[in-house]
Parts: structure tokens; sequence; C-alpha cells
């Protein structure tokens, strides 16, 4: 029974890992650049819901959504700014650029907010419900359906929308794209607004069972990359799958290992999927 | 012919009698500067130049941008000190441990992700740091989150343990100055040309037979074997570290940052940015408290950016630009 | 026989780019691989380079199996190539350039510098030696990739486009360069469709259509055979209908 309620918290967490690590597989499979500013996007997101949820008073059916309108601007001009210079550019460049972009965020929430863990109510979503011996938080449990459908939607957005047959050509190829008259520059700024606005929607998401700390966004890059590089570049899918099998681990190791172990679990895996499978478990080799 | 052959042997004359003044000036630095603090912050400024020129080797020179360096400086570090709060030896003779244990570590990071493009080896750096320092904290041998201290007072001269900053200087001094000398050396080398072109196009360096895996391989070795080298010093020195103060993000990202700063793949671009960046870093900590150190983060995370934007060359290339200016000024 | 090919497959997922095409070389050749765009010429040109790895097929170098060698193997045993991009290493000097191709034999930076010189001096490039590679235009970096490549001291020589853009004049002195290569007893594969060039420098066309060999032989008479003028027409022909 114990370990059937690992598996189920494993899974909640592990859609709203996918939701995040889809805005990072996005980006990442459209333009070949790395966000590593990823998880401290979530990390904005949690702070919103936060702030709404304790100043305003906000449930999560009003603060995910501004989460994720914040979020898909920051992205948006994070891509005019910063990304649309430097991705021709150096590595180097391409790196550091969004590497610093993730140290002014961290530190500057430390500083504003300081590096308290700080947690939203707990009554916002209801009371715990026993089923069938199961433990069901309401908080994990809608933040994991509502990741899931929105994982879901963003394959269907990118599969079947003309809009996502756009992104996905410039995707595919940049100059064949222009050639059919896509302009690539919209595109990919709209790509980095999706991109961003998922991790706020899984921000807000997690923050309803999650610590808030200025310092999260640090693991969950990882947690983002470790997953993308299982699912495979640029698939939603992909990162469905990976997202949730991580969730399910992390919940595993951290009942038989040790919740301090939890993350090193995951980052052993990741270094071992590098050795073995560099281009993603569910990728095409 | 002669003529240029006879006019560059002068040239390297003058270059050499100019590192040699040079060199000199700095081993008399620490009687210029009276007080202990500022002999300290001259001391931290080679340390620091030590290990950014370390990463240098692999992330300016061959291009593969590492961000877990952390991983190796934390390994020297703990070497030093976990030798001595085993075994009661003195720190330095945990120094070839370090280095020992970091290019094991150097192997299992570089011999897979070098087959891949540049993000995945900086994504499997920042991994393997993180995967370390998580160990560490939880390892009670090697002291957990406490960290481990080195001897309180010195036992024999063998501990190098010193009231006042200026023989660390020095120490600091000569292994940079040896670093620097293999640094130049090996640019000038065959290794130098294949790292520069596998930094370039990699595709078109191995259509020239340049064996690309295997060179940055060679190039994290020599990156991973003195970056731990600076670790044990900087144990040398404070007499302490914790997972923080050795295997920390921020460790690494001071390295790169330094180095981008500076110039990546340059000489002299390490100890460009350490010089500016070290006494900037003391005076934000002096003068914002323990806030400072986030706000020292905010700082750097932003200069980063702006290099990477305006100049991935950092002071190097702005100040190529400069001198090419100036030349136009001229003419 | 310096080189050949058997039965050459390379597929991308369910479409065969090159499907099943035979090559040889005898040294001292000067043979031109031609064909309408996306017949497959330099799709197989990457594979004989060692770029690409064939789905099926051998090739082999002096009698030895260098189907899925590397390309850095290729270019130890002598096999050399430019590319039809120009890859120049940018940020390096036209001499540190060559330099890179010169230390594959020689391990002293002196020796590496005078070999480097010599092909500066054979490519016509010594007055840019110094200079910045990206500083140059297409023709001197054309010429560039080609002094590098000379510098590896191949054997075979494989230019992939070496003369596409260039104006008439630069044409002329590029056909001259590789006539004075060739005269150094180096053989070369050269992938162009303008077919001027083939037919003034190829001693032997090799035509490639949807991913065969559809004719070879002299290149007066290859031009003139009947299905390659319809390989050349009918691709044309479609493409001129589809653009209606």
């Amino acid at each position: 029974m114990i370990l059937a309620q690992l598996v189920l918290n494993g899974l909640l967490v592990g859609a709203v890992y996918a939701l995040f690590s889809s805005g990072l597989t996005l980006i990442w499979g459209m333009m070949n650049v790395v966000n590593f500013a990823h998880g401290d996007f979530v990390m904005l997101a949690m702070y919103v819901a936060f702030f709404a949820a304790t100043l305003l008073g906000w449930g999560p059916a009003a603060f995910v959504p501004v989460a994720a309108m914040a979020l898909f601007l920051l992205g948006v001009l994070v891509y005019l700014m910063l990304v649309r210079h430097v991705m021709r550019g150096p590595m180097l460049a391409q790196i550091l650029s969004t590497f610093g972009l993730a140290l002014v965020l961290r530190y500057a929430a430390l500083w504003a907010f300081s590096a308290n863990f700080v947690s939203l109510p707990e009554d916002l979503t209801g009371q715990v419900v026993t089923l069938g011996g199961l433990r069901f938080e309401p908080s994990r449990v809608l933040a994991g359906i509502a990741a899931l459908l929105v994982t879901l939607g963003l394959h269907l957005l990118l599969t079947r929308t003309a809009l996502g047959s756009r992104l996905l050509a410039v995707a595919e190829d940049r100059t064949a794209a222009m050639l059919v008259g896509i302009r690539p520059d919209p595109m990919q700024a709209l790509a980095w607004g999706i991109g961003a606005a998922c991790t706020g929607i899984a921000g807000g998401l997690i923050a309803l069972f999650f610590y808030v700390a200025p310092s999260v966004g640090e693991s969950l890059v990882l947690i983002a990359f470790v997953v993308v590089c299982l699912g495979g570049f640029g698939s939603v899918p992909g990162a469905l799958v990976a997202g949730l099998a991580i969730g399910v681990i992390e919940s595993l190791s951290a009942f038989w290992v040790g919740a301090a172990f939890k993350d090193v679990v995951v980052y052993a895996l990741f270094l071992g999927a590098l050795w073995f499978r560099p281009q993603g478990l569910l990728g095409k080799a | 012919m002669a003529m240029t052959a006879s006019r560059g042997a002068w040239g390297r004359g003058v270059a050499v009698l100019g590192v040699l003044a040079v060199l000199a000036l700095a081993a008399l630095l620490p009687f210029a500067l009276q007080d202990v603090f500022h002999q300290r912050i001259a001391a931290l400024v080679l340390l620091a130049a030590i290990s950014a020129s370390a990463w240098n080797l692999i992330g300016g020179y061959a291009g593969q941008v590492s961000i877990g360096h952390a991983v190796f400086f934390g390994v020297g570090a703990y070497s030093a000190l976990l030798g001595y709060t085993l075994f009661e030896w003195p720190p330095i003779a945990g120094a070839p441990f370090g280095i020992l244990i970091s290019l094991v570590f150097a192997t299992i990071i570089g011999l897979p992700t070098f087959r891949l493009r540049g993000h995945y080896f900086s994504m499997a750096t920042i991994a393997a740091a993180e995967l370390v320092r998580i160990l560490v904290v939880n390892w009670p041998l090697v002291g957990g989150a406490v960290g481990l201290m080195g001897p309180a007072v010195p036992r024999s001269t063998l501990d190098l343990s010193f009231t006042s900053p200026r023989p660390y200087y020095w120490t600091f001094l000569g292994t940079l100055t040896a670093l620097l000398l293999v640094t130049h050396w090996m640019s000038r080398s065959r290794m130098g040309f294949y790292l520069r072109a596998i930094k370039g196009q990699e595709r078109a360096a191995r259509s020239l037979g340049v064996p690309v895996q295997r060179y940055k391989y060679y190039a994290l070795l020599l990156s991973a074997g003195f970056t731990s080298l600076a670790g044990s010093l900087y144990a040398l020195m404070v007499g302490f570290v914790d997972p923080d103060s050795g295997f920390g993000i921020l460790i690494s990202v001071r390295m790169v940052i330094i180095t981008a700063l500076g110039g990546v793949g340059t000489l002299f671009g390490p100890l460009a940015g350490a010089v500016i960046l070290v006494p900037l870093e003391e005076w934000t900590n002096a003068t914002f408290g323990g806030a400072g150190t986030g706000i020292t983060y905010v700082v750097y995370g932003f200069v980063i950016m702006l290099i990477s934007r305006f100049a991935p060359g950092g002071l190097a290339e702005l100040w190529r630009r400069l001198q090419a200016a100036g030349r136009r000024h001229a003419a | 026989m310096l080189l050949e090919a058997r039965g050459i497959v390379k597929a991308f997922g369910s479409f065969r780019a090159v499907d099943g095409a035979d090559f040889h070389l005898a040294e001292g050749e000067i043979v031109g691989l031609i064909g309408p765009n996306g017949a497959g010429k330099s799709t197989f040109f990457n594979c004989l380079a060692g770029e690409l790895q064939p789905t099926s097929g051998r090739i082999l170098f002096r009698g030895r199996d260098i189907t899925r060698a590397p390309p850095e193997a290729h270019a130890r045993l002598g096999l050399a190539r430019t590319w039809q991009v120009p890859a120049v290493f940018e940020e390096m000097t036209v001499r540190e350039n060559v330099m890179v191709g010169a230390f594959l034999r020689h391990g002293h930076r002196q020796e590496a510098m005078r070999r480097a010189d010599e092909m500066l001096a054979f490519t016509g490039l010594s007055p840019l030696a110094a200079s910045r590679a990206g500083s140059l235009g297409t023709p001197a970096r054309k010429r560039l990739e080609i002094a590098r490549a000379l510098a590896t001291e191949p054997e075979l020589l494989l230019l992939d486009e070496a003369l596409a853009g260039l104006t008439p004049a630069e044409v002329q002195a590029a056909i001259e360069l590789v006539r004075r290569i060739h005269a150094r007893g180096i053989t070369l594969v050269i992938v162009e469709h303008v077919m001027e060039v083939i037919l003034t420098l190829a001693q032997r066309a090799v035509v490639f259509h949807q991913g065969r060999v559809i004719a070879e032989g002299a290149p007066r008479a290859v031009v003139e055979d009947p299905a390659v003028i319809e390989a050349y027409l009918g691709h044309s022909l479609r493409r001129r209908s589809a653009r209606a």
C-alpha cells in the first residue's frame, strides 16, 4: 500500500515536472538553445502564486493563469532582449547568457524575498480524501491533473493547429520556413513565451504543495535537463513520459534511500543516460 | 626573411624581459602592501586567477563550457583537509590525491559528453558537481554539512600554515606562473592549435585529422588537475572547507565569470578578470554585509549577460577593438 | 586501384539518397561527380569522406576498408576534403588555419609553420597569411580550405563544389590551381554542377541520378548520353511545371 501511495505521489509531482520540462524541450528543440534559467522561471511563478494567495487571498484558479501570463511576457522579453542576439554567436555566449539570467533572478529573489522557506496556506484546496487506502491530497491531485491536461494541450497545440505547424516548421528548418513565408523571429519569440508560460503554470501548481524559496530553481532546472535528455529533445510526449518516470523515481528513492539523496539518484540517472543513451530514452538514434 | 627572423628573436627577448620584470614586481608587491587586509586580497586575487586560468584551458581554449568545475576544486580542498583529519598528514600531502581523484571524475564526466554538442557537457558538469555536493553534505566521514578543518596551529613548517598572507601570496604566484607557462606552451603547440580548431569548427577540424574527443579530454584532464590544486591551495590558506565553499555552484560560476570578463582563451584574461572582480567582491561583501553575497551574484549575473550579449571575448576583445579604432584614427 | 566503393546505400529514414552506387578511382585521375540537384552526389561524396556512414556497401582505400572509419582517420590515411560551404576557423589567422592541417604530419611548430607557408605560397595566399580567416571573402576562403587540406599531405583530395559562386576570372584561377595540384601527383575527385568545369578539368565524369550512377566515361561523351540529357532536362522540366 505504501508503494502504491509513493507511486501515486510520484506521478502527480511528475506531471508537474513534465509540464515545465515541456517548456524547456520546446525552446531547446526549436532553436537549439538551452535555457539555464528555466528553473528560476518556475521559482518566480511560485512567488507570484505565494503573494497572490497570501496578500490578495486568491485561489489557484486565479493565480495560475496570472502566473502563466506573467511568465509568458518574461519569456518573450528574454528572447527579444537577450537570446535572439546570442543564439547565432559562440557557444560560450549562448550558455552564459541564460546562465547569467539565472543568477540575476535567483539572487535578486534572495535579496528581495530572503532565503526563508515559505508556503501557501494549507486550506486552499480542501481536505485530504482517503479512498481505498490511498491518501489523496487535493493540492497534489489538482496540480497533477491540471499539469497533465496542460501538457497534453501543448502537445495538441503543436501537432493539431496551424500555429503549431508553423512553430514546428521553424524548428525543422529555419531557412525553408522563411521560403514558405513564415517569419522565424515572431515564432521563436512565441516559443519562448509558451515555454515560459509552461513554467508559469507549473510554478503556480507546484506551489500548492511545495515550499517556496529562491533556491528551488537550481534543482528544478536540473530536473528539467534530466527529463528533456531522457525524453528526447523537442518531444513533448517524451517529456511527459520522462517527467512521470522521474517523479516516481524520486518518490521511491526518497523512501528507500532517504529524502536527502533523491536528487542524487536523479542526477546519477542523468549522467548514466549520457553514457548509454545520449539521444534520449525515447529519442531517435 | 632573415631580417624578420632576427626582429622576431629580438621582440621575443624583449617580451621575455618584460614578463620577468612584471614577475619581479609582482613578487615584491606584498612589501608595498603594509596591512594584512590588502595582502590577503592580493593573495586571493592570485588564487582566483589560478582556478580561472585552469578553467580557461577547457572552457576558453577548447570552448567546452563547464559550469561544474567546483567538483574539481572541492575534491582538491577536501583531499587536503581530509588527509589531515584522518591521518594527521600535512594538508599539502593530500593535494596529489585530490588531483588523482579529479582526473577520475574528469574521465567520468568528459568521455560520454564529448561525443555530444556543447550544452551537454555544461549540463553534465552542473549535475556532477551538485551530485557530489549533496553526497558530501550527507557523508559524516568528510564532515557532512559542517565541513573540515585544518591544523589549528602549525605542527611543523610542512603544514605550510602562516599567520601572514605573504607566504601564501608567493606560493600562489609561483603556481600561477607555472600554470601560465604550461598554458602558453600548450597554446603554441599542436594541442593549442587543435583546441582552437575544435572550438571553431568541430567538423572541419576532424576532416583535417584532429582527434576531437581525445584533445577535449586532454584539455579537461589538464584543467581538472590544476583546478584541484587550486582547491588544495585554498584549503591550505583558509584552513577550512564546507560543502558550499568547496562544491557550491557559485565556486564554478566564479571561475567562469572571471575568465569571461578578462577574455576566454587568452593567456592573461583570467588574471585580469580576477584583478577586477575579487577586490570588487570584497568591497560589496564589506559594504553590504551578509546581504552582500546576494548582491554580488546579481551583479555577476548582469556582467555575464552583458558580456555574452555585447562582447563574448571579454575585456581582451574590447581592448583589441580599442586598438583597432586607435589605428584607424591614426591612419 | 586507389579508391573503390561498392554498392553504397545511404538512407535517411525511408528515403534513399544514395541507392546502390559503385565507384572506382585510379591513382592520378581527376574525376568529376555530376548530376542534377538532389541526385545524391553530395551524400555520396560525404560517404567517401567519412562524414556520413553508408547504410550498406563498402569503401576501400588502397585495398583497406574505410567504410566505418571516422573522418579523422581518413585524413591520416591521406584522404583530404574541402566543404561546400567553406568551414574555415574564423578566429584564427590564415596561416594558423593551414598550420592545423600541417600539424597532422609535423608535430613541431616550426616544421608545421614552414609547411603551412609552402602551401600558402602554392595557393597564392601568402599576402593574406596574417589576416583573420573570418575577414576573408568567399574565393579566398575556398582557396584557404584547399591550402589547409593540402597541408595534411593527402594522396586524394575531394573537392566539394570548390568553384561554385566564383566569378569567371576566379573560376579560371581555380581551374589553374586544380591543375597544379594534380601536377603534384595528387588524385582528385570534384563534385560540381557547373558542367563547364568538369568538361575542362575531368578526365572522367560519373553522373548521378536518383541515388544511382547512370553514366560514366569521358566528359564529352557523357554529356551527350541520352540518359544524362533526360536526367538533367527531365529535372528542369519537372521543376518548371512544379513552379507553374
